[in-house]
């Protein structure tokens, strides 16, 4: 397990990281969400060891992260970055090797991480040959082949087409079934719900909320209803603890302060009888997000 | 030893040990030493092949002498004896000398352009001749004959300090050759690896795969092991110089010019030579640590030249050095300076065996060389691994001021 214990980075004066605790379990993946310079990649520039915390304890199963673990990380940096003159498989044989895994091993493993990627190209080309989305995917091999125990993506999505993107996932997904502890930064709050078990949002170094995915959306409450119907956006207005109302294709978002003015909404709608639709939910991820960087 | 260094080493000397640049890097100057030797090597055999043909008139019995020494007169006797006959012939450029022999001396006719024939091999046979023939008119035995024409035998000597006889040339001619090898050897070494490996931090730091591989290893391990890989590289440089250098010794073994070269520098022991060895051997590694503590600064590869030529500079000038000493050797600044790391390389081998310095006070230099050496390693790296993270837009030197005042 991996456990941040009030960890602070301040760069001058600025601060970067400010109180950060988290904990990462085998199995499960961490979402780390935030807006640009939100401290991110701060934070897992400071578990690899890049930089120094100001203070704070970073530890693996109790103990601070030598040498011999770090060859256990898998770490995909935010600024990604290939020996351009080396092929794929003389890039990979590298990095894989300084992580502890035979040459041998590493060419069977490869053949196979390539056809499952579908990278275009063979482990024999050359790494300027490629272009921008496959490069990112042999980074991604390079990150993972050697079966991480503990593995780091920094924005492992951007730059990626919608069924890249998917491949992504997949990938991340096989990694956390086979038990390692997966964490992950992005901007993109889909991507984040989909694969993650638990979130963390920083906003200026501060964590604004954490916790299971579902349990934060809850924790909101069911304070978004969409409904389809044959009724007007001003009727709508006239209930009593709608607080706001947008138009969104046939239907209506409905933002209500209570979870209870859901009933009074169902009760209107529903008064003739049938409706195409209706539904109550908590606030999306993208929602709180919003929320939360709002508020200032 | 750590397997993470084992690695990066093995790494980087394989990366570059591929790639077509090192090879003509090795290759080139044994090309070119191929080529000038090949050319040299042809001019001779040109020359053997116009060995001159000379048509011996007048006295057969002497011309018979000539015909059985054709080898060592480098002539070749032409079969013309009739004097019309060869004057056509020397007319037509189908000879290129009559000689002409009458009683007590000899006429050798030649053409503008003639082959070289050489007068006094053919001054030495007729006087022997004629000395012999005029000894056995005085009624001499064979034996006295013999003896009467006997050559002088003078041998020459070149008496060295250390009792070591050579028969060599001049002796400041060696220690100049050893001056300007060690030079040469050293500033090039540098000039070549030390961008090597400018480039290769340059090129990891730019593109960011430095990230990558700190996530596996350390910066120290980063560190050592490419210039330890660069070194290596460095020193497979030599050896196959220096096997090449075996190669060629064994194929030219009795060729004059190989003879030359040896006696130049046959002042030149086995110990010198281990010591001048190590002496460019630890220099290359100053420089090279030197080089990846600042090319730790750099950004991207544009700045690499900006980065090393400072190291450049400060090469050469231990190689200005080395010339303005041969002149004065007993200088103070001089005496001082090869004492001074990252020049005495270029300095002490020479002070050594010219006999200005003696045996212990070139291995202090060594020694101390050495100890700087240590220090800049592990001073270097503690720059690198500040640094290598780190994109700063600063002026190199200003970054490495900077790093020095806060060094905790
Ligand atoms: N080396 C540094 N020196 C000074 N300030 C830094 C340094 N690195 C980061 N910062 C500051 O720390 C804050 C957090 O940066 P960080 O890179 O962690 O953000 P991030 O959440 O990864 O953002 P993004 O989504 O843009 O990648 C930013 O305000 C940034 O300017
Ligand atoms: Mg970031």
């Amino acid at each position: 397990m991996i456990q941040l214990t009030n960890l602070n980075k301040q760069f001058g004066d600025k601060v970067a990281v400010k109180n950060m605790n988290m904990a990462l379990e085998p199995g499960k993946v961490m979402g780390l969400i935030g807006q640009n310079g939100a401290g991110k990649t701060t934070t897992f520039r400071m578990i690899l060891n890049f930089i120094a915390p100001t203070s704070g304890d970073i530890t693996w199963n109790g103990h601070p992260i030598t040498q011999t673990d770090k060859q256990k990380i898998g770490f995909l940096p935010e600024e990604r970055g290939l020996y351009q003159k080396l092929t794929i498989e003389e890039q990979i044989l590298y990095f894989s090797e300084l992580h502890g895994m035979t040459r041998s091993d590493t060419k069977i493993a490869l053949a196979d991480w390539l056809k499952r990627l579908d990278v275009v190209g063979k482990a024999t080309d050359k790494v300027q040959s490629l272009s921008k989305g496959n490069a990112q995917k042999v980074q991604m091999i390079a990150a993972l082949i050697f079966n991480p125990e503990f593995i780091i993506l920094d924005e492992p999505f951007s730059g990626l087409d919608p069924v890249n993107t998917s491949i992504m996932m997949n990938e991340i997904v096989r990694l956390r079934d086979n038990g390692a502890m997966i964490i992950f930064s992005s901007h993109d709050m889909n991507n984040v719900t989909k694969i993650s078990d638990n979130l963390t949002m920083l906003k200026q170094g501060e964590i604004v909320l954490q916790g299971g995915v579902q349990e934060i959306r809850e924790q909101f409450g069911r304070t978004k209803v969409y409904v389809e119907g044959p009724f007007s956006k001003a009727e709508l207005a006239n209930i009593a603890g709608v607080t706001q109302i947008n138009q969104q294709g046939a239907g209506f978002d409905i933002t209500i302060s209570d979870e209870a003015t859901g009933h009074q909404i169902f009760d209107f709608v529903t008064r003739n009888g049938y409706i195409p639709a209706f539904s109550q939910q908590p606030p999306t991820l993208d929602d709180i997000f919003r929320q939360e960087v709002a508020l200032s | 030893m750590n397997k993470g260094l084992t690695i990066v080493i093995k790494q980087t000397f394989r990366s570059h040990f591929k790639t077509r640049g090192y090879w003509l890097l090795v290759l080139s100057p044994i090309i070119f030493a191929v080529v000038i030797g090949g050319i040299i090597f042809g001019v001779t055999q040109m020359q053997g092949n116009t060995t001159p043909t000379v048509a011996v008139i007048g006295n057969s019995q002497v011309r018979q002498v000539f015909i059985r020494d054709e080898k060592t007169l480098d002539i070749k006797v032409s079969k013309i004896t009739d004097s019309q006959k060869a004057n056509r012939s020397l007319a037509a450029q189908d000879l290129d000398g009559i000689l002409t022999l009458q009683d007590d001396n000899a006429t050798l006719t030649t053409q503008p352009k003639s082959n070289t024939i050489n007068k006094e091999a053919f001054v030495s046979v007729l006087g022997n001749i004629s000395r012999s023939q005029k000894a056995t008119n005085y009624g001499l035995t064979a034996a006295q004959t013999q003896d009467l024409i006997q050559p002088f035998n003078l041998k020459s000597v070149v008496k060295q300090p250390d009792n070591k006889s050579t028969n060599g040339e001049n002796s400041d001619m060696a220690n100049y050759g050893i001056a300007v090898a060690i030079g040469i050897i050293t500033t090039m070494i540098v000039m070549w690896y030390a961008s090597m490996i400018a480039t290769e931090i340059a090129n990891e730091k730019s593109s960011r795969i430095m990230e990558t591989l700190l996530a596996a290893t350390s910066a120290s391990i980063q560190y050592f092991g490419k210039m330890i890989g660069i070194f290596a590289l460095a020193v497979t440089h030599l050896l196959i110089y220096i096997i090449a250098g075996a190669i060629g010794y064994v194929i030219l073994q009795n060729n004059p010019m190989l003879d030359g070269i040896k006696q130049t520098f046959s002042g030149v022991t086995i110990g010198f030579s281990i010591y001048a060895v190590a002496f460019i051997l630890i220099s290359v590694a100053l420089y090279l640590i030197l080089t990846a503590m600042i090319a730790s600064l750099i950004n991207d590869n544009a700045q690499v030249q900006q980065a090393i030529q400072p190291i450049t500079f400060l090469a050469m000038i231990g190689y200005m050095f080395s010339f303005i000493m041969t002149n004065m050797p007993n200088n103070l600044a001089i005496k001082i300076l090869s004492y001074v790391p990252f020049i005495s390389q270029s300095m002490m081998p020479v002070r050594l065996v010219t006999k200005v310095e003696t045996w212990p006070a070139a291995i202090l230099s060594l020694i101390i060389s050495f100890v700087a050496m240590i220090v800049l390693a592990w001073f270097g790296k503690n720059i690198y691994a500040k640094n290598v993270l780190s994109y700063s837009d600063d002026k190199i030197m200003s970054q490495l001021i900077k790093n020095i005042k806060n060094r905790n």
